[in-house]
């Protein structure tokens, strides 16, 4: 088996990038795939918190980089999908305690167990950014319908192709039909017109995120939300498959509420 | 005689055969002249055949940092000059366009220093290591096929730096010819031309057409709504608050009695 790492970035902070890397994991698990996500935002974690699985944590990434613990010890095993694991790393520690060479090694160290290695990188473009990107065979690159996440994505995507690690694919997250009808919100061809990248996914706002994600929940486990159909999708296509983009509906219709509850 | 020519991002700086020395203050006098085209860029040293010790290759270096300049790379073709510097182990950085790297590509191994890393399969993932010391003489296409036709290039013509894909955020382009893009230049990418600049797409980052003082250079493009236009000493800010008639018009811009004006275009 030859994995395939996938680095989650957006240059921009609070895009969702840890909302898309936990949800898209778990929606690759779901569909039977072995997969391994890495918190790369050392320091700064929340991966864990968003799995849910902050309370198992014993050993983490740096620990075993730094040959405190064996890579078995320091992988949380999710139970709620067949093959689904954690790396988490470390809290108390900043973005120098893992360079690129280890984080490659790292990968390479897990590359013949699964199927996907997901990492959820920090935001920023300095060295935390690049350690993430070092291992890369796909980025994607999270942003929101503004005009200010748009300028950092199109930063990060020249960077990406500088590494030689694109093209990348990107995300558009937590738009609302509704609103960029209205013009109050970049639409999906504002964003390829300065972007010209590749859509992988569009999420749409979905207020049950913020309840999963304090709940360590990721949406695509239970529930049929919008935004919980979106990861699911990009899952999949991650996969090869070929499912073409949903066209945005102006969610909160009371069709669209009916539907999103079946 | 130091010569210097634009690569994609980063200039190039020929070095001829005179006194290391001597080179170095004429390269001092250039950088000294034009503060604002060299301020903050990335060169590669092309030395050519010259043999250089490690004191040399620091004192370059040195200058250069003095005057806000990176250097990147150093190409040379004696095998000491090599030694020295990869030994001096001195801060080189990944460019961050293709341009360099075809440039690179390019780049002609020598038999006598085939042991040395080089080219770019040796490059890739090596962002923040040490400096890159490329073989080989580098020069541009210049086998333009002629045909029986009237030539005008070699009157008017001057060097010039295609670059055919958008120009991203954070990018920058520096060239002491002419630019010309093929494809948007986004908000917060920065183009500086001793030339003109010409973009065929939306023009929206910075930029500064005759950096030498060239107070004739223009600047046109399909959509020209940059950030900031300068041209020569002259400065004019975005013009994007302005209401912009659609679909946009090619412009130029260009100096009229000491200001910026901005026109539609009119083929001559």
């Amino acid at each position: 088996m030859e994995s395939v790492v996938i680095t989650i970035t957006s240059g921009k902070g609070g895009v969702g990038k840890t909302t898309c890397a936990a949800n898209i994991g778990s929606a690759l698990a779901i569909l039977g795939k072995k997969v391994v996500l890495i918190d790369g935002d050392i320091g700064l974690r929340n991966l864990d918190i968003v799995m849910g699985l902050e309370n198992r944590i014993v050993y983490d990434a740096v620990d075993f980089i730094e040959g405190r613990c064996r890579l078995k010890q320091a992988l949380i095993r999710d139970k709620r999908a067949a093959e689904l694991y954690l790396l988490p790393t470390a809290q108390t520690r900043d973005k120098s305690a893992i360079n690129a060479g280890q984080m490659v090694r790292l990968c390479d160290e897990m590359r013949g167990d699964f199927d996907y290695i997901i990492i959820d990188s920090p935001a920023g473009i300095e060295q935390g950014f690049h350690t993430c990107l070092a291992p890369a065979n796909r980025c994607l690159v999270v942003t929101n319908p503004e005009v200010s996440s748009v300028r950092d994505a199109d930063r990060v995507i020249g960077l990406i192709e500088a590494a030689e690690k694109g093209p990348a694919q990107l995300i558009i997250n937590r738009i609302v039909a509704a609103r960029v009808k209205r013009q109050e919100m970049l639409s999906t061809e504002d964003i390829t017109e300065v972007l010209s990248t590749p859509i992988i996914g569009i999420v749409p706002e979905d207020e049950n995120i913020l309840t999963s994600s304090n709940r360590g929940q990721p949406i695509v486990m239970n529930g049929k939300s919008p935004a919980a159909m979106a990861f699911q999708d990009i899952a999949r296509r991650i996969t090869g498959e070929d499912i073409p983009l949903q066209p945005l509906r102006a969610s909160g219709s009371l069709l669209q509420r009916l539907f999103s509850r079946a | 005689m130091v010569t210097i020519k634009g690569s994609g991002e980063g200039l190039l700086i020929h070095f001829g055969e005179e006194l290391w020395l001597s080179q170095l203050r004429e390269l001092e006098s250039k950088l000294q002249s034009n503060p604002r085209f060299f301020r903050g860029g990335q060169v590669t040293l092309n030395v050519h055949r010259l043999s250089l010790s490690r004191d040399d290759i620091r004192r370059a270096q040195a200058l250069l940092n003095k005057h806000g300049v990176t250097l990147q790379a150093v190409l040379a073709q004696d095998i000491h000059t090599v030694t020295n510097v990869i030994e001096l182990g001195l801060p080189a950085r990944l460019s961050e366009t293709e341009s360099l790297r075809d440039i690179l590509a390019r780049a002609k191994p020598s038999k006598d220093t085939q042991a040395l890393p080089q080219g770019p399969a040796h490059m890739r993932g090596q962002s923040q290591s040490g400096p890159r010391v490329v073989e080989g003489d580098i020069r541009a296409d210049t086998d333009i096929a002629q045909d029986a036709g009237q030539v005008i290039g070699q009157v008017e013509g001057s060097d010039g730096l295609l670059v055919r894909r958008r120009v991203r955020s954070g990018q920058i382009l520096r060239h002491p010819g002419h630019i010309v893009v093929l494809g948007d230049v986004n908000p917060g990418s920065q183009l500086i031309a001793g030339g003109d600049i010409v973009v065929w797409g939306k023009l929206h980052g910075s930029v500064h057409a005759g950096a030498f003082g060239d107070t004739g250079a223009t600047i046109c493009a399909l959509e020209l709504a940059p950030s900031l236009i300068r041209i020569a000493d002259a400065t004019r800010i975005s013009r994007r608050h302005e209401k912009r008639t659609k679909p946009a018009r090619p412009e130029m811009a260009l100096i009229q009695d000491q200001e910026i004006m901005i026109v539609g275009w009119q083929a001559k």
